[in-house]
């Protein structure tokens, strides 16, 4: 068993798969899982996409897997998480009218909120195409271009370009 | 060199540009104002997506239990199933118990067992002991508490507990909008025992008088949990132990490294917890554990608000639920098990009102 990378571990070096995985999650858990909220915009299936991400990594740890970038490997696979689910939801059943009887009134997520800078900014972020949204998400949690590249699997040397039209794109939406 | 394109603006923002492009942003005001404005923007992208917040105390303890399962893992809606159930369905007043119980565990009984490094095995469960049997007064906490099960979010929790008579407390819950959700409230002097539930915009409480006094109270419920939970801290080896020095003093902070679970399904047990405490008055001010209680999983989030203690002020109201002047209040008969009497007494009612 490979020691795990040490840029990436700040602990104690462990031969425990199960440690390594749980410590992992401890250090990068939250970043993760805030990358898939955003992607995916659902809590629930963010939770879901980590989960499946960390029980990936223990099995990519105990088969002695590469421990090179272990957190490029770990929004790697959670973006292509985020894209199985977002595919799975697409295979949901419509909507039917028929059979939709509310108990309650909808909460109107806009007029609750007032509309100041950050919820304009929110809606925004949310309006972006599904690639944009997952270059920005990557960016935020701090990934190099290298690492965007590798989770998103678009070219290094698009990475810059794609995110500079990604954040026109966001800015245009903030004040349309 | 001509002025950044817009590509090598953005690269700049990232620490990806070339040397070249970094000294002309550097000497071309032009550009300068150019990558502080992008920068800007994508720390407010960032900022936006921080304030999604952390993912549930739950995931963790689900990720531990599917860990150890991971051969019987198959899909998607296997991972989400894996939600510990029973504690979905025991309903608002057993979430509501269970938050309680565990606050009472954190502020009532953590706080008398000295400063942490006084946490040797022997002593914390003598002064635990100890703790169980002086409780004295009337005390009002009001704290935070983002526990599995609770969908809606983190609620308020604010509580009265006569300390002399186990029995004699009132609980209310609030949501994150400061709405009422739920509160109980019972008092042996007055013999009566309140629920109030808010349903659609009304609140509905249901009294019941002539209480049995054999009823477990959420105290005692506590007290019961305490003496087996300081159990299970004593048998933890490896607590660390952190001094930081806080606006308001200095605070200890306690931790219990996450450790897999020997017994998945133990009664009670404890694979991971944090405490940060008062380095004045040695109160717990926070308090986040991941374990198993009744073979159920859980994981709870408890911040303390305020804590007082009101002996002169303590009235019977103090131990009550006043309806307001659109409550509507349903009065029934008690029972050994409460959420039989609030179950008989609602249904007794829709009969009432459906002329039967």
């Amino acid at each position: 068993m490979k020691a795990v990378d040490r840029p990436f571990a700040s602990t104690s070096t462990t031969v425990d798969p199960q440690a390594d995985t749980l410590r992992l999650f401890q250090e990068h858990g939250a970043a993760l899982y805030r990358f898939c909220r955003s992607v995916l915009r659902h809590t629930g299936d963010a939770e879901d996409v980590v989960q499946e991400t960390f029980l990936k990594l223990l099995d990519h740890l105990q088969h002695d897997g590469d421990t090179g970038n272990l957190k490029s490997w770990l929004f790697t696979v959670a973006a292509n998480g985020c894209r199985d689910r977002t595919r799975w939801r697409l295979r949901w059943l419509p909507w039917n009218a028929e059979r939709d009887h509310r108990t309650v009134d909808p909460v109107d997520e806009e007029v609750r909120l007032k509309p100041d800078t950050t919820s304009v900014a929110r809606k925004a972020l949310r309006r972006l195409a599904p690639r944009d949204r997952l270059l920005l998400s990557l960016r935020a949690q701090g990934l190099s271009y290298k690492e965007i590249a590798a989770a998103s699997g678009i070219r290094e040397q698009s990475v810059g370009r794609l995110l500079a039209r990604a954040l026109d794109r966001w800015r245009k939406q903030c004040v349309a | 060199m001509r002025c950044l394109s817009d590509v090598e603006v953005q690269a700049v923002v990232d620490g990806e540009a070339s040397d070249e492009c970094r000294a002309h942003a550097n000497a071309c005001e032009a550009c300068r104002t150019r990558v502080d404005e992008r920068r800007g923007q994508m720390e407010t992208i960032a900022s936006l997506i921080d304030a999604d917040g952390m993912p549930s105390a739950a995931l963790e303890s689900r990720l531990r239990h599917a860990m150890r399962d991971v051969g019987d893992v198959r899909g998607a809606t296997v991972l989400r199933a894996r939600r510990p159930s029973a504690w979905r369905n025991v309903g608002l007043v057993s979430a509501l118990a269970t938050a309680a119980v565990i606050a009472l565990f954190v502020y009532g009984v953590l706080p008398r067992l000295g400063a942490p490094m006084t946490l040797s095995a022997s002593e914390v469960l003598g002064r635990s002991l100890q703790t169980i049997s002086s409780g004295q007064g009337v005390e009002r906490l009001e704290y935070e508490v983002a526990m599995d099960g609770m969908t809606d979010g983190p609620v308020v929790i604010r509580q009265v507990i006569d300390r002399d008579n186990p029995n004699r407390y009132k609980v209310a819950s609030y949501r994150s909008d400061g709405t009422l959700a739920t509160a109980i409230s019972q008092d042996p002097m007055t013999q009566q025992r309140s629920q109030l539930f808010h349903v659609d915009g009304t609140n509905y409480i249901v009294r019941v008088g002539a209480i049995h006094t054999s009823v477990l109270s959420i105290p005692q419920m506590a007290q019961a949990l305490v003496e087996t939970s300081i159990g299970i801290m004593q048998a933890k080896s490896d607590q660390q132990l952190t001094i930081e020095d806080g606006p308001a003093g200095q605070r200890y902070i306690v931790e219990i490294p996450p450790v897999m679970p020997q017994n998945p399904t133990a009664t009670l047990d404890l694979f991971s917890a944090r405490a940060v405490i008062s380095g004045t008055d040695f109160r717990i001010q926070e308090f986040n554990a991941t374990g198993t209680i009744l073979r159920q999983p859980f994981s709870v989030s408890v911040k303390l608000r305020t804590h007082e203690y009101i002996g002169g002020a303590v009235t019977a109201e103090s131990f009550a639920i006043a309806p307001g002047p659109d409550d509507v209040v349903l009065e029934g008969q008690a029972d050994e098990d409460p959420i039989t009497e609030l179950m008989t007494t609602v249904l007794r009612e829709l009969g009432r009102a459906r002329g039967k």
